[in-house]
């Protein structure tokens, strides 16, 4: 081995920063209401659009849950002037995408391609938008289809444990749905699609966002013509349940028999994603569990050797939110696991982080900042956070300001107010037989389930 | 000033026109123009090689570093030393303790990982711009003196074989694509998979480690690629600080992937105690990456089963309705290579009948050969993908340092769509009759297994869920919300940051 060199020994310093010139959106209203915020970015021929509604999964009414996933899913499957067929060969031959998405508060009609393709690639999701038939043979294949998903997904020990977490902690609440069930496949019409449609699609409803290489005053002048059929009325507010309250420390263990890992969640009720704790929270999530530096994945991972990765997870939503622990454990460490988690969990409640910790998250999250925003596609997922989450206009301006703004003291106040292990929710999903002694020094309550979701009455193998 | 570097290629500029559009299009034609990404490449005298791309449009470096070695090197035995390697340089090192890099990295604002392919081991972060000494840094100080102690590989096989158990143990599907590669390559340097077996990775030793460090993790088996909001002689003056002084080492022993023909075993079944329901996968081997059959293969796959205009799509899900899922993917490869397409069936369809129908799928386009409509959508697809991943500093880092590894060419960065855009259909054509209308090919049938008649551990060892994607150093943090019932998929290799 070399002598060290001494230039070495220590962490370089930086260079001169270099500045970072954040896009300015433009903004416009039609007479129709729907909302246009553009930003013309002339590095790349690109362009991107993304038409945006303030109606997802949670609108879907009780006894449809998934109505909102299957109406996206149909809506590229047929218009009035094009079969499915037509809508696919025509968006690829162009080398464009285009894609639907709903999510718990929004539903995204998503398309991207070359600029110069920019005029067909619009028609394209006017056309969806404003002129979708859900014709029954699509609507019965992909109900079909659905139903074998479900099957599928129980196969999968992140979506049992999502499934029972949602439940628990969402209770009434609409985001305690994560996927359609059988029953609503079987009952599904095309007049639910076409009434759901109609209710969510509304221009004054509805953002359309593009970013890439356009003239905002063509690309507004494309929008109007194609969308100007398009009427506004009234958006109607659906009434939510609360979530229900959670008073005391209960497990949920999912028997996976023969299962090779356990999957843990450990959740606690958070906050709305306009909370003003969002930030401080967000510095204390970085801290605990955000990244491969955190506490979660240095404790369970780098010292432990327990899991290839532990993170915590803030999920900030229109309506509600959780924050959470998660990490994939082997069988035989889950207690183990379970005790490095809830030291963590109780280490960020009653200790101050330290200035250095501090220091390094807000270096990260300030840092990582212009990463995000390197892609068009990265820039318009923010705009349409920004829009759909009603953030104040200036989010990207002043997001860096607000992370060096929060204190040490913000951090273990709302450690100390959304961190609370003796009423968190406790899922696991793995082998009941093996894990039930480990997890019960844990929690004095421990339900059981299969993997159907049903509750069982003991964890023993049958 | 950098006696050390030697400027070996002038970048020309390169435009493309957009072929005319088929005429039962009205619009009009439209010209097109790939923007031209500058390049220049370099080389120490120890070897390293050097590419750098001067971009300004975002403050963001990404810098990448790909070492020449992958599961391909792996003698048996050995299985999974390149993977468990791969998390031994997160480690530490004379100057860097230990698993302080992910520390260093995030707490200078920027993301990294590190991942394993049969073909390479790759290490990469993005960082604010004015960070770019402290990856220099990372990488040079691992590089030269990594510390391979007992305690750190006795923790990170553990971490590894989590991510075993995670990745394909736990998982529908994902182990009985080992037997794919299997059946498909005779050669072993081929067919075993890059996470390895359990054995194999508990019989490692810190020998065998600092053995496989010397051999492989040398500059001059090495390429480093620095993209962004760079200044060329600020960096290379950078570079040449930090890497010039780590010694050469003897070139490492050379890879035999030669494959005789034909595949090694026709047809099998795996028992699978946690799929729900039965799915089969076909596989043919094909010819190595950037061989003109490659590209041809490459266009017509997208043809078979990209996207939902895609012929088997439109055949098996739309047409028939006899698929609830498909998905098809190619694993490039620098030797014999391989093109797959995994398949779950409706419940009361037979697989046979399923075949049968992309068997003649695939006889028609060896027949008659793509459309003029279709050679459109791959002309217009391979513009949008080649402007779209460029936007991605890390992206262009990443494949300018693959193109400089395997072909000692990252000017390919900028001309390998021009090679693209000159296949025709006839060439498409003929390279689906020659390597996939053909009886020499792989079906492996995945039939759920009752879970009391299943051994405890699943047969060993899998690929992994996607079988071509390389196994990164940090897993994705979790999402908001699982994703629907996924398939395992068959896609071209995706490089998973955290």
């Amino acid at each position: 081995m070399m002598q060290t060199e001494t230039f070495r020994r220590e962490m370089p310093p930086p260079l001169a920063p270099r500045p970072l010139n954040l896009p300015e959106s433009v903004e416009t209203t039609l007479a129709n209401g729907l909302t246009l915020a553009l930003i013309e970015d002339k590095r790349l021929p690109l362009i991107n659009f993304r038409l945006a509604f303030r109606s997802g999964d949670a609108n879907d009414p009780a006894e449809l849950p998934g109505l909102s996933d299957m109406m996206s899913h149909l809506l590229t499957e047929g218009t009035t002037t094009r079969t499915s067929r037509q809508i696919a060969e025509e968006i690829e031959r162009l080398g464009a995408t285009l894609s639907v998405g709903s999510s718990s508060d929004f539903t995204t009609i998503a398309a991207s391609g070359l600029s110069v393709y920019a005029n067909e690639i619009l028609e394209l999701v006017a056309d969806v938008t404003l002129h979708a038939t859900f014709p029954q043979n699509e609507v019965d294949l992909a109900r079909e289809n659905t139903q074998q998903m479900l099957i599928q997904q129980r196969a999968q020990p992140t979506f049992l444990a999502s499934e029972r977490m949602a439940q628990v902690m969402f209770g009434a609440h609409p985001y305690s749905r994560i996927s359609p069930t059988s029953e609503m496949l079987d009952a599904l019409t095309r007049d639910h699609l076409l009434s759901f449609r109609d209710a969510a699609f509304l221009p004054n409803n509805a953002v359309m966002i593009a970013v890439g290489d356009f003239e905002n005053n063509s690309i507004v002048a494309g929008i109007e013509q194609l969308f100007s059929e398009w009427k506004p009325a009234d958006v109607s507010t659906p009434a939510f349940a609360s979530p229900p309250d959670r008073n005391s420390r209960v497990a949920y263990v999912i028997d996976r028999p023969g299962s090779a890992q356990s999957n843990i969640v450990i959740a606690n009720h958070g906050i709305t994603r306009t909370n003003p704790d969002y930030f401080p929270l967000l510095l204390m999530h970085t801290i605990l569990g955000a990244n491969a530096s955190s506490r979660l994945f240095m404790n369970l991972r780098e010292e432990k050797g327990y899991t290839y990765g532990a993170y915590s997870n803030l999920d900030a939503r229109r309506l509600a939110g959780t924050f959470r622990a998660t990490a994939e454990v082997r069988t035989a460490v889950t207690g183990a696991s379970l005790r490095e988690f809830f030291y963590e969990l109780n280490r960020i409640r009653d200790e101050a982080v330290s200035n250095q910790e501090i220091a390094n998250a807000k270096s990260y999250l300030t840092g990582v900042f212009p990463i995000r925003i390197e892609t068009q596609d990265g820039l318009i997922d923010q705009l349409v956070s920004i829009k759909m989450f009603d953030l104040p206009d200036d989010f990207l301006k002043t997001y860096r300001d607000q992370v060096n703004a929060v204190t040490t003291e913000d951090i273990q106040r709302v450690a100390q107010t959304y961190v609370q292990p003796d009423r968190a929710t406790l899922v696991v999903v793995g082998d009941a037989a093996e894990i039930t002694e480990q997890i019960k020094p844990y929690s004095e309550t421990i339900e059981f389930y299969d993997t159907e979701g049903n509750q069982k009455a003991v964890g023993s193998r049958q | 000033m950098h006696s050390a570097l030697k400027s070996l290629v002038a970048s020309p500029k390169t435009f493309f026109q957009l072929p005319p559009r088929g005429l039962n299009r009205s619009t009009v034609q439209k010209t097109f123009q790939v923007p031209h990404t500058p390049i220049k490449q370099f080389s120490l005298d120890n070897g390293l090689r050097i590419v750098l791309n001067e971009d300004h449009s975002v403050p963001v470096v990404s810098v990448a570093v790909y070492y020449d070695v992958g599961s391909r090197n792996e003698r048996e035995g050995r299985t999974g030393f390149a993977h468990l390697f791969e998390h031994m340089m997160f480690q530490g090192s004379e100057n860097v303790p230990k698993a302080a890099h992910f520390q260093y990295i995030s707490n200078a604002g920027g993301t990294m990982n590190g991942t394993t392919s049969s073909e390479r081991t790759n290490y990469f972060e993005t960082l604010p711009a004015s960070q770019l000494p402290l990856a220099l840094w990372l990488e040079s100080d691992r590089m030269r003196s990594l510390a391979v102690t007992q305690e750190n590989l006795d923790n990170q096989r553990e971490a590894v074989k989590e991510e075993k158990r995670l990745r394909y143990d736990n998982q529908p599907y994902v182990n009985g694509f080992l037997r794919l590669f299997e059946m498909s390559f005779k050669n072993p340097a081929n067919s075993h998979s890059t996470i390895g077996s359990m054995e194999d990775l508990d019989a490692a030793t810190v020998e065998d480690i600092q053995e496989f460090f010397r051999i492989y993790y040398a500059p001059n088996n090495a390429v480093l690629a620095v993209a962004g909001d760079i200044d060329e002689t600020e960096t290379l003056a950078l570079i040449e600080k930090y890497f010039a002084t780590i010694p050469r080492q003897p070139e490492p022993p050379p890879v035999d992937v030669a494959e005789p023909p034909g595949v090694a075993v026709n047809q099998d079944a795996y028992l699978d105690r946690l799929a729900p329901v039965p799915a089969f996968a076909l596989g043919w081997k094909i010819p190595e990456r950037r061989s003109p059959e490659f590209y041809a293969l490459s266009l017509a796959s997208h043809l078979l089963f990209e996207g939902e205009s895609a012929r088997l799509y439109q055949k098996l899900v739309k047409g028939e309705e006899s698929v609830v899922q498909m998905q098809g993917g190619i694993d490039e490869r620098r030797g014999p290579s391989g093109l797959f397409i995994v398949v779950i069936p409706k419940p009361d369809r037979e697989g046979a009948q399923i075949r049968d129908a992309t068997f003649e799928e695939i006889r028609q386009l060896a027949t008659s050969g793509p459309s003029e409509e279709e050679m459109e959508k791959l002309r217009n697809n391979l513009f949008n993908a080649s402007v779209r991943s460029r936007q991605s500093s890390l992206y262009r880092a990443q494949q300018l340092a693959e193109f400089a590894l395997y072909d000692r060419d990252p000017e390919l960065f900028n001309t390998d769509l021009q090679t693209y855009l000159e296949v025709t259909a006839e060439q498409i054509r003929d390279a689906v009759a020659q390597y996939l209308d053909t009886e020499d090919r792989v079906l492996l049938d995945i039939v759920p297994a009752p879970q009391e008649a299943a051994p405890a551990a699943p047969q060993e060892p899998g690929e992994p869920r996607q079988p071509t994607s390389p196994l990164p150093q940090i897993p994705a943090p979790p999402d908001e919300a699982p994703a629907g019932a996924p398939i395992p998929t068959a896609s071209q290799p995706v490089i998973e940051s955290n």
